[in-house]
């Protein structure tokens, strides 16, 4: 049963795309194979086909023929609007493409950019890797939730999902991208209840997302940019620190700083960083080998994870 | 697993101009470039073989030739080209080559704006993704790129990240990869006869070395000393631990904290790490453990003297 079906619609596709002109509906349905039974049988089938097509992004172009066939529409595939056409693509990019397109291993979005990369092999470009390309990605897989969220995103239509953190709430918001940052996904959007600009862990969505029935509830303002939105704490702010580090140890961070005392015990470094967490657990990594000069703000964060173990 | 007939006409459809430019493939490769059984291309191919254009004498068939499991199509009929790529198809590509371009600091990257500008052209499509690249990216990539092309060996000085000390190393460069933005180089190290995982930031100096030195035996991992289970109470404001370290943790069990299982590990590195996390993770076990944390954590209380 399937493979008729399937038949039949690689048939109509073929007999769309080879003419010219458009093909009267009565012409369809005597020449292209497959269609039996009843005349409203082979119409509803033929109906049930064109959106089957349609669905897989086939455009069906529906024409008038000339006067004599009077209400009679005609169908035709255009091959400029069915063919994959990327102009100058070279071989080179080729490779490329297919280079990257291997970085989502497993993951959701790698059968899509699988299928990409067959048409894009189809198109009779000799692929050609002249560069030695060793790198891998290896990140957070991206989770079930793209799809939907970035259906969300085409549509605008809104969403409502269960988030971890210090309180699990449900969050109401417009989401506006999915963005990819330090090997991790995140969706960033306008939170509803907020009214402001948040950013969303996707690892930390617990459960689905509801997408609101409506769409083009909203708009993503035409200057948005991700970059201006991103943790302050984590993007250039660029603050610096005063450690002591004992003698002949800490050999990372010395590279990292700079010298401004030299000490018996000791010897005094300046050192820039961005993330003060982050900071905080290199320095304590370090042991007793680092102590923490200034600034004093972070020495009071320091001293507060350090007495949290001993209590 | 029922496929639709959907699902298989948009292949069958894809398979045709694939087969044109990819005359004499056989099904084993077919059915790993589409991801599906050879049974499945077998069977579609019998399907395609019986379509064509409206007469439908061998004259207007689809003409395909397949002997001992090699495929070629003489006539396609109208299925002369590829279909137009999807949303979901020129997002993924879109994105991937995003990450590519934020893995390289070579001129690859300026190619792969060039690629995109093309891509976008020729598909208009709203891009719901966008890749935020601010890794530091070393410019000993390509160095290592080419060792591992030619199988060169390398002699390093590397600082240590474990023992906060310098070492020399001879080693065979194996693999390179990012992960939670650092370059990582896996490689046999054979001064510690064994793979060892490197960062590239902790590079002191690199040079090419006579490959004949090393003798890359990948003997089996030695046994790691069967340890208790380290298990932890991780705090969900120490969330980050468990996400940094995935490859690590054996087991998780959610809840108000986390509880963790770690596969066995280098203590030492282990003590050092959960101490920068303050009271937000706790060692259940095993208690050595738990007491050297202690021990680290009074001798750095011990370097603040004046604070409370």
């Amino acid at each position: 049963m399937s493979d008729r079906k399937t038949e039949r619609l690689i048939n109509l596709t073929l007999a769309l795309l080879a003419t010219k002109r458009y093909l009267k509906k009565s012409e369809i349905l005597t020449n292209v194979q497959g269609y039996e039974g009843s005349q409203d049988a082979k119409e509803r089938m033929f109906e049930r086909d064109k959106d089957d097509l349609r669905s897989l992004g086939i455009e069906i172009e529906v024409g008038d023929l000339d006067v004599f066939f009077e209400d009679e529409p005609g169908y035709r595939i255009p091959q400029k609007s069915y063919e994959l056409n990327v102009p100058d693509l070279t071989g080179r990019e080729l490779a490329l493409l297919s280079v990257a397109s291997n970085f989502w291993n497993d993951s959701i979005l790698a059968p899509n950019a699988q299928s990409g990369i067959r048409k894009l092999q189809s198109l009779g470009i000799p692929a050609s890797l002249d560069f030695e390309f060793r790198m891998k990605y290896r990140f957070e897989n991206p989770s079930e939730l793209l799809e939907q969220i970035s259906k969300a995103i085409l549509q605008k239509s809104r969403i409502s999902f269960a988030y971890d953190s210090a309180s699990l709430k449900t969050r109401h918001l417009e989401p506006y991208r999915i963005v990819f940052w330090n090997s991790y996904w995140y969706l960033i959007g306008m939170d509803i209840d907020r009214k402001a600009i948040r950013l969303f862990k996707l690892s930390r969505f617990q459960g689905s997302v509801e997408i609101s029935k409506k769409k083009n509830e909203f708009n993503i303002p035409t200057d948005f940019d991700v970059s201006q939105h991103l943790p302050k704490e984590d993007v250039e702010i660029i603050r610096t620190a005063v450690v002591e580090i004992r003698k002949d140890s800490g050999a990372l961070f010395r590279r990292r700083g700079k010298q401004i005392a030299e000490g018996v015990e000791f010897d005094t470094y300046e050192i820039d960083y961005e993330n003060e967490r982050a900071f905080l657990r290199e320095i304590l990594w370090h042991g007793e080998n680092i102590r923490l000069v200034e600034p004093q703000a972070l020495k009071e964060q320091l001293l507060i994870l350090i007495d949290g173990i001993l209590t | 697993m029922t496929e639709s007939a959907l699902d298989r006409t948009a292949r069958a459809l894809d398979l045709v101009p694939y087969l044109l430019e990819h005359q004499g493939i056989s099904v084993a490769e077919l059915a790993q470039v589409f991801g599906v059984s050879e049974k499945q291309i077998n069977s579609d191919l019998i399907l395609i073989h019986m379509c064509g254009l409206p007469g439908y004498t061998p004259l207007e068939l689809i003409e395909m030739y397949y002997e001992d499991g090699y495929v070629t199509v003489s006539d396609p009929q109208s299925l002369n080209k590829p279909r137009k790529m999807n949303r979901t198809e020129i997002t993924s590509l879109l994105v991937s080559l995003d990450l590519l371009k934020s893995t390289r600091s070579d001129r690859i990257a300026e190619e792969v704006e060039t690629l995109k500008t093309k891509l976008r052209k020729s598909l208009s499509f709203e891009n719901p993704y966008v890749v935020v690249a601010n890794s530091k990216n070393s410019d000993l990539v390509e160095q290592i790129e080419l060792a591992i092309t030619k199988a060169n060996a390398l002699e390093i000085v590397y600082l240590s990240g474990s023992k906060d000390q310098s070492t020399e190393r001879l080693i065979l460069p194996l693999e390179l990869y990012q992960q939670n933005n650092f370059t990582y180089l896996k490689a046999w190290c054979q001064t510690s006869e064994g793979e060892r995982t490197f960062r590239l930031d902790r590079f002191v100096s690199l040079k090419i070395s006579d490959a004949n030195r090393i003798s890359y035996a990948r003997n089996e991992k030695l046994i790691a000393p069967q340890l208790a289970n380290i298990e932890l109470i991780v705090s969900k404001q120490a969330r980050n631990f468990i996400e940094e370290n995935r490859g690590i943790i054996a087991n998780l069990v959610e809840g108000e904290a986390i509880q963790v299982t770690l596969h066995p590990i280098d203590l030492d590195w282990l003590a050092r790490t959960i101490l920068g996390y303050g009271s937000s993770i706790r060692v259940v076990g095993p208690k050595q453990l738990a007491e050297d944390i202690t021990a680290r954590a009074k001798a750095i209380r011990q370097l603040y003297p004046i604070s409370k």
